[in-house]
């Protein structure tokens, strides 16, 4: 099980890299997304309880060891806010960027030119 | 506190000079006199008050911390200088009144006049090393500025930056030497440094120390190699010439020399360095002035050479030898002042400097002759003139020096007299070519006597010379007592100031010198007479191209190399670093310490978990390959990849985080749609075997790149999981405390909006301001023009056919946003108790509206619903930042959670916790921000029809 | 402490967030009431920070929503934070004077940006939990990128491009470190970190390293470390001047953040070498960059770089007493960073246009011509304005130089007291002093070098050129020349944030102490 999931954050994580790096806006923007899924999982698994079940507790006396650990949780929910927010700026700035320079190079320019 | 007013009064002169209105022409002269008289009056008091051997001081505490204070010290030797400063400083402002022209305002001149004066006073005044420092910086500075003063002309330009650059490297050398000496002695303060010197000569850090200050004097006085910026700087106003290059600023190496020689001379180190820049230039100066064509030319190097001469003096480390360079200091100042003075009426008189065009002045300007002449004798060592009584001095010195080469020891007598003829002969050659010989009518103007009171500093300094030159003893002698007796303290050697020693070696080296002077003259006089400008016997070397060539290339050549070797522009470059570097510095410990699985078994593997990564992989890679030519494919993989994410989180129980990730997912996808149209269309031209290769090392490299990078993430997070989580960590107190005090069941929402409610305040406060950065920037936005017109399908289809396409899920979309609503409502309000909340409540929301408008287009939507985002923005985070500040009310911190029980109608009692309305101006916002956005980027298609 | 001062430790933050958040409902043109209010705000965070530097004898702690640490977030407000807070309060002030001019109007909701900046920035200082100094980071990176777009144009949306991706990824591996350190030690808040990291396993330390290694990264991408700042000059170049000024406090935040975390996490030994290297690299660059540089916004650019470099290489030159110069010269350069920025702008727009291109290839090709010293004395007078904005450069220039007599001369001479200060000086206190030096050295030439080609080569054109524009580069030299002439009071106060840095156990008990 953990091995799937690191394998799985690994995976994100090298395509969001090697998109990262191409010199097109659109893979940039497609790597970042599949980046901030790797993160996201990472932070996530921070808090990794065995059988912890939803931290969504009853009244009454709580034993915390059963429970997925809920600070992770919430910081990821940050993080999905904040990673959205920047994804949607990130956007329109290349579209506002293409506008302007004629190109989707991120240099806004050929590398020809 | 008196000397706090001496150092005073020259810049508020000059700020007062700055401030006068430009009309004022008539009043700036009058000022500035009087400023310089002023402080002359000032001095000449103190002078009056200082006992011989002692000093008065004025202190003001500056930074202790660093055992520094603003100190002023006068004693009797910088008393001498500040009497140079002023004085001369006097005498120079009333020339310039006359010989600045008609239209000039004089404002500026004057402002930086005095204020270069000020600076100066600061240096001789300063009582510790680090201010001396200070304002020695500010000398260069004000010098620069008065050497540009007539900036229209390039040379100008040219000469004031070479001295500036010359000048202030010299000028943070010293301060670098400076520490270090300060190091050295444990103090910055002059007294406890002269007190310090055996301890200094004796430390390992003397040697850089010493070559380091020197190098500031040096460049300061122009003192070969470090002399070519003098006559370049020969471009200035002739009065900044007057002042600056004969008694103000190039004196001050020499000062800070003999300052600093009983804490610092009588080493050989110094004898080498000192004695031989001195002898070098010295020589140097007074063979290259005979050659000068150039009436102010000339006197730079000779200016050169008698700075050389105290140099060497200075070097020499005998005390009497010390005594004669200070009586020369003062010689000098005279006599050069006065003579730049009267070249500089020559130049306005007749309105040319050059020699060759010059002669025969003596019938027009008898006057102006005869203190040239006086000035030039004294210039040349003739006796009954002051210049004559230090250079007995110094050929006597140079008669019985004992230095660590016997060789020098022999040589320096010949050099001496050598140096003498050349000063006869190029002084003679001054008086003679311009004032005797044929009278020449090529000039300019026609010549004749300027205005008295032009001419009175230049008399004025003449008669200086001829009456210290006769009477010694009665004039100079009290002054240079007390400054000699200052300096030296109780090794003070006996000396006498008389014109007449008898019949000895100076006086024969005299005479040698003069009659080899005029024959010197004689022999050379059909080389000058060609006025070739040429220096014979010495390469022609142009020190200036040389250096402006040299500046060139290190300040813009190399430069340019090192900063497009160092950096970048581009992004894909600077990604690449960013990465490596994270790579570097996480493998740095990895490898140091390595990393090895944590204690706990692996739990057992569910297949159904398995496949569904094999999919999420598959995605991220499809993604990978084909974000370039397939857009919509690489957006759906990546989607999808989101989706096996957001099912992982349902998996390993993290209900909020799924139904988040799937609401952003959603709105992810939807803007990325609306944004595909707008980029330029891509397909794949099969790329040639020769791009493939040429691209084929990049991208094996970036490939290498991301595989590190996601194995490395990959084996942390093994790492990680393998481990028990720390069982002191923070979050069990949130799950034993989440009910009970937070009055919430979803943990994860109550850490949201209570516990770490200012994380969530300032998240969703980020989502306010890209919001309005998203907004401020499409109403810019125009797109490519290509992209604009109806997309490919709708092509030759009519407004009405298109509608009829959508209708039916327009329909539905209509209706889905009631629904939407409800859902919204309800998910805010089991948000605290159950997986939901402001945030993911206010993404349904908007997905409603954004669905209307795909529905119904823009303008149709806004005639219905007219929604103002920003208000909706505004307001929430309003709500949130006032449910916070609440709590001061009841005095509890910022963000401190309540529950208010108020009873509703109908509904009856209902516990009304302040986290709700916290997550209530979470949700405003969140609605009125997605749906800026998103309404933002849908105007977009419309424009078209707009514009 | 009394009740009200107790309160006042967050009022920088959510004063610029209430103030921010009002000005969105103000409609648009009312650009006259929000720049008042914008600027009322930050008169006031300054006076906060004044009234908390004034009992700053006890740092004060603030526990949001009154959970106590480590479980809730802390605010912390010892001397450092504070003097950044003042720091960055001064030049806000300054900026939006400055915008009153024109470049309010040059795009909706300037103002509010400008306060969500103020709010991010101050979060960032005072915060004591890790987490919430990225969230901190967050606002004050998107108040950038909406700052760094405001005006628009093509230059600067690309630049905007490059800065926010760059920004972007740098945020995901706060992300990460910041994750992977709770991973290990299991708290968020920095004291309580502190405290926990000297107890963390050996198999387990290897984590807390990584963790902070990329922590690291992403702090020093901000401060512009070499080769992670090569997009600082070009973007803050490209951006509007009141928005560069404001940048200028920027590239601190990152210096701020590793000082703060670097040495209450860890003692001062690791990754020293490391930072000295980069700060090293970091100031040739930025000195070949300054020489390089054709534009004046980008030498503006190149200074804060070298200033970084200067930071980052006494941080790691292990000397604890240079912490306090280092400190005195982080205020004053970014001081003079941001006059300059707003100078710039003025400048350029007296100038001829293209007159850059057409003196600096005079220069390279034909060389300096030499011709006779022409009398003319027409240029002897300058049109007031011009002579006005001539003074106000000098002035930049001293500063940018560190040249009396502007502080940045007192900070140097600070720096290599203590550099010189050990009995057995290292190396690196030798190649600093060398460095810096030369640097200097290189700076006085660029400077002399754009001065002389702006208003003594040109004829400038005559522009208006209103007070209000002047009036804040004007106030930013007076603050520079004030810290000329108190540089006692404010050095000692710098060497007590020296000291308090330098002694992480006070931070700890402050924060832990259970009230």
């Amino acid at each position: 099980m953990e091995l799937i999931v690191s394998l799985g954050i690994g995976a994100l994580a090298g395509c969001g890299v090697w998109l990262l790096l191409r010199p097109r806006t659109f893979q940039v923007i497609i790597g970042l997304s599949l980046l901030s899924y790797a993160v996201n999982l990472f932070i996530f698994i921070m808090g990794w309880v065995r059988g912890g079940i939803a931290p969504v507790v009853k009244p009454g006396a709580v034993d915390p060891s059963v429970f997925a650990d809920p600070l992770p949780q919430s910081l990821v929910l940050t993080a999905i806010v904040i990673s959205f927010a920047t994804t949607a700026l990130l956007l329109v700035v290349l579209l506002a960027a293409r506008g302007l320079t004629g190109t989707d190079h991120v240099d806004g320019r050929e590398p020809g030119e | 506190m008196l000397l706090l007013l001496l150092l005073a009064l020259p810049f508020a002169g000059s700020v007062a000079a700055a401030m006068l209105p430009v009309r004022a022409r008539r009043v700036q002269p009058w000022l500035a006199a009087g400023v310089a008289l002023a402080a002359l009056g000032v001095l000449a008091f103190l002078q009056s008050r200082v006992a011989a051997g002692d000093a008065v001081r004025f202190e003001q505490a500056w930074m202790p911390a660093y055992h520094l204070a603003f100190s002023l010290r006068l004693d009797r030797f910088a008393g001498m200088f500040a009497l140079l400063v002023t004085g001369i400083g006097a005498l120079v402002v009333l020339y310039a009144r006359y010989y600045m022209p008609e239209d000039d305002p004089l404002g500026r001149f004057f402002a930086l006049f005095l204020a270069f004066m000020g600076a100066m006073l600061g240096v001789v005044l300063s009582g510790n090393l680090i201010q001396l420092v200070f304002f020695w910086e500010l000398t260069s500075l004000f010098s620069f500025l008065l050497i540009g003063y007539r900036h229209g002309s390039v040379a100008a330009r040219d000469g004031a930056r070479m001295a500036l650059v010359v000048t202030s490297a010299g000028g943070l050398c010293l301060f670098a030497g400076v520490i270090v000496l300060g190091r050295i002695v444990g103090s910055y303060d002059l007294d406890q440094v002269l007190a310090a010197g055996d301890r200094i000569r004796a430390h390992a850090l003397y040697l850089p120390a010493l070559v380091l200050i020197l190098l500031g004097a040096f460049t300061k006085s122009a003192q070969f190699p470090f002399h070519f910026w003098l006559p370049q700087a020969m471009v200035a106003p002739t009065p900044v010439s007057a002042y600056l290059h004969s008694a103000a600023m190039v004196k001050l190496g020499v000062f800070l020399m003999a300052r600093l020689w009983p804490a610092m001379a009588g080493t050989d180190a110094w004898i080498w360095i000192v004695g031989l820049a001195g002898l070098s230039s010295l020589l140097f100066g007074a063979y290259a002035a005979i050659f000068q064509n150039d009436l102010k030319g000339l006197l730079a190097y000779s200016t050169i050479s008698h700075l050389g001469l105290i140099t060497l003096l200075l070097g020499l480390n005998s005390p009497l030898a010390t005594v004669a360079a200070i009586f020369h200091t003062l010689n000098h100042a005279t006599f050069k002042a006065s003579l730049f003075m009267a070249a500089g009426i020559i130049d306005h008189e007749t309105g040319t400097r050059d020699m060759r065009r010059l002669g025969g002045l003596r019938h027009a300007m008898p006057v102006t002759a005869t203190l040239a002449i006086v000035a030039a004798a004294a210039m040349a060592g003739v006796p009954l003139f002051n210049g004559f009584l230090s250079k007995e001095m110094f050929f006597a010195e140079s008669l019985k020096v004992q230095g660590p080469s016997r060789m020098l020891d022999r040589a320096l007598p010949y050099i001496a007299t050598v140096w003498g003829v050349f000063s006869v002969a190029y002084s003679l050659r001054l008086i003679h070519t311009v004032f005797f010989g044929p009278r020449s009518n090529a000039l300019p103007r026609t010549p004749h006597e300027p205005p008295y009171w032009m001419r009175f500093p230049a008399e004025l300094l003449a008669l200086v010379c001829l009456v210290v030159g006769v009477l010694p003893a009665l004039t100079i002698g009290p002054v240079l007592a007390g400054s000699v007796g200052a300096l030296l303290g109780s090794e003070t050697p006996p000396y006498s100031l008389s014109v007449w020693h008898g019949f000895s070696w100076p006086l024969a080296m005299s005479t040698i010198a003069m009659a080899g002077g005029v024959v010197l003259y004689v022999l050379l006089g059909p080389y000058l007479a060609r006025g070739l400008g040429t220096t014979p016997l010495l390469p022609p070397i142009d020190a200036r191209r040389i250096f402006d060539h040299a500046l060139l290339l290190v300040s813009w050549r190399w430069a340019r190399g090192l900063d497009a070797l160092l950096g970048t522009r581009r992004l894909q470059p600077q990604l690449r670093w960013l990465l490596l570097a994270a790579l570097i510095a996480a493998a740095l410990p990895l490898w140091r310490l390595g990393l090895e699985p944590g204690p706990l078994p692996w739990t057992a593997v569910d297949p159904a978990f398995a496949i569904l990564w094999l999919i999420g992989a598959a995605c991220a890679l499809g993604a990978a390959t084909l974000a370039k030519f397939h857009r919509l494919a690489a957006l759906l993989l990546a989607g999808g990849a989101g989706l096996v994410t957001c099912l992982t989180f349902v998996w390993l129980c993290a209900p909020d985080l799924a139904l988040t990730q799937l609401l952003v997912e959603i709105v992810t996808t939807v803007l990325l749609l609306l944004g595909l149209r707008w980029l330029p269309k891509r397909v794949s031209t099969g790329r040639t075997a020769a791009q493939f290769r040429a691209a084929l090392p990049r991208r094996l490299r970036d490939l290498a790149v991301a595989i590190a990078a996601g194995a490395g993430m990959a084996a942390i997070s093994y790492a990680v999981m393998t481990r028990p989580l720390p069982d002191n960590a923070i979050s069990r107190f949130f799950l034993a405390h989440a009910l009970p005090e937070g009055g919430g069941a979803n943990v994860v929402n109550v850490i949201i909006v209570d516990f770490r409610a200012f994380d969530t305040l300032g998240e969703i406060t980020v989502l306010g301001v890209v919001a309005i950065a998203v907004y401020s920037l499409l109403r810019r936005f125009r797109p490519a023009r290509e992209s604009l017109g109806p997309p490919s399908a709708r092509r030759g289809q009519t407004d009405a056919a298109a509608a009829e396409d959508v209708l039916v899920p327009a329909t539905i979309m209509r209706a889905m946003f009631p629904v939407c609503a409800v859902f919204a409502a309800y998910l805010l309000y089991r948000g605290h108790n159950l997986p939901g909340g402001g945030f993911a409540a206010g993404l349904v929301l908007a997905v409603g509206v954004i669905l209307q408008y795909m529905a119904d287009g823009t303008q149709a939507t806004e005639k219905r619903i007219r929604i103002r985002p920003l208000n909706w923005i505004g307001a929430g985070l309003i709500v949130a930042v006032a449910t916070g500040a609440g709590s001061w009310y009841f005095a509890h911190p910022f963000l401190t959670s309540h529950t208010a029980h108020l009873t509703l109608p109908w509904i009856g009692e209902i516990a009304l916790p302040s986290a709700f309305l916290f997550d209530l101006g979470v949700f405003l916002l969140v609605v009125g921000a997605t749906g800026l956005i998103l309404i933002a980027l849908a105007h977009q298609s419309s424009r078209r029809r707009w514009s | 402490m009394s009740e009200g001062l107790r309160h006042l430790v967050v009022v920088p933050v959510v004063l610029p967030l209430a103030c921010g958040a009002i000005m969105l409902l103000i409609d648009e043109r009312r650009h006259a009431a929000k720049s008042a209010m914008g600027l009322a705000s930050i008169a006031l965070i300054a006076c906060a920070a004044l009234a908390l530097i004034a009992n700053a004898n006890v740092t004060s702690m603030y526990a949001l929503g009154d959970w106590r640490p480590p479980f809730g977030i802390v605010l912390v407000a010892d001397r450092l934070a504070l003097m950044m807070v003042l720091l960055s309060a001064v030049i806000a002030f300054a900026a939006v004077r400055f915008s009153i001019a024109r470049w309010q109007r040059a795009g909706p909701r300037f103002h509010s940006l400008v306060q969500f900046l103020l709010a991010g920035l101050n979060g960032a200082f005072l915060t004591g939990d890790l987490f919430n100094l990225f969230v901190f980071f967050e606002l004050l990176l998107a108040a950038s990128y909406g700052l760094a777009l405001h005006g628009s144009g093509r230059v600067r949306v690309r630049e905007s491009l490059h800065y926010i991706v760059i920004n972007l990824t740098a945020s995901l591996f706060f992300l990460v470190g910041v994750s992977l350190l709770y991973g290990v030690t299991g708290t968020l808040n920095m004291a309580d970190m502190a405290q926990r990291i000297p107890g963390v396993p050996g198999a387990d330390r290897v984590l807390v390293e990584v963790g902070a290694a990329i922590l690291a990264i992403a702090f020093l991408v901000k401060a512009g470390m070499w080769p992670l700042g090569f997009w600082l000059p070009s973007t803050y170049a490209a951006s509007s001047a009141p928005a560069a000024a404001l940048f200028s406090i920027l590239s601190k935040v990152g210096i701020y953040a590793v000082l703060r975390l670097w040495l209450l996490l860890f003692d001062a030994g690791t990754g020293a070498t490391l930072l000295l290297a980069g700060g090293i690299a970091t100031i040739a660059y930025g000195t070949s960059a300054m020489l390089a540089s054709q534009e004046l916004a980008r030498t503006a650019g190149a200074s804060l770089l070298i200033s970084s470099g200067t930071l980052l290489a006494a941080m790691g030159t292990g000397i604890p007493e240079a912490i306090g110069p280092a400190l005195y010269y982080l205020a004053v350069s970014t001081l003079g960073a941001a006059a300059f920025f707003l100078l710039v702008e003025l400048v350029e727009r007296v100038r001829q246009p293209g007159a850059n291109l057409l003196a600096v290839s005079a220069e390279v090709f034909a060389g300096p011509a030499p011709d006779a010293d022409g009398e003319d004395s027409t240029e002897a007078k300058m049109p007031a304005m011009a002579a006005i904005l001539a003074v106000a450069f000098l002035g930049c220039a001293l500063l940018v130089a560190g040249l009396p007599p502007m502080p940045a001369f007192i900070g140097k001479f600070a720096l290599f007291t203590a550099l010189l200060a050990p009995a057995a000086v290292p190396v690196a206190g030798w190649i600093l002093l060398a460095l810096i030096t030369v640097s200097g050295l290189a700076s006085i030439m660029a400077m002399a070098r754009a001065g002389m080609r702006i208003f003594w080569g040109s004829r400038l054109r005559s522009q208006r050129i209103r007070l209000v524009e002047i009036a804040p580069v004007a106030g930013l030299m007076a603050v520079s020349l004030g810290l000329t002439v108190a540089a006692g009071p404010v050095m000692s106060y710098m060497q007590q944030a020296e000291r308090e840095v330098h002694s992480p156990r006070g931070y700890v008990e402050k924060v832990l102490s259970r009230p």
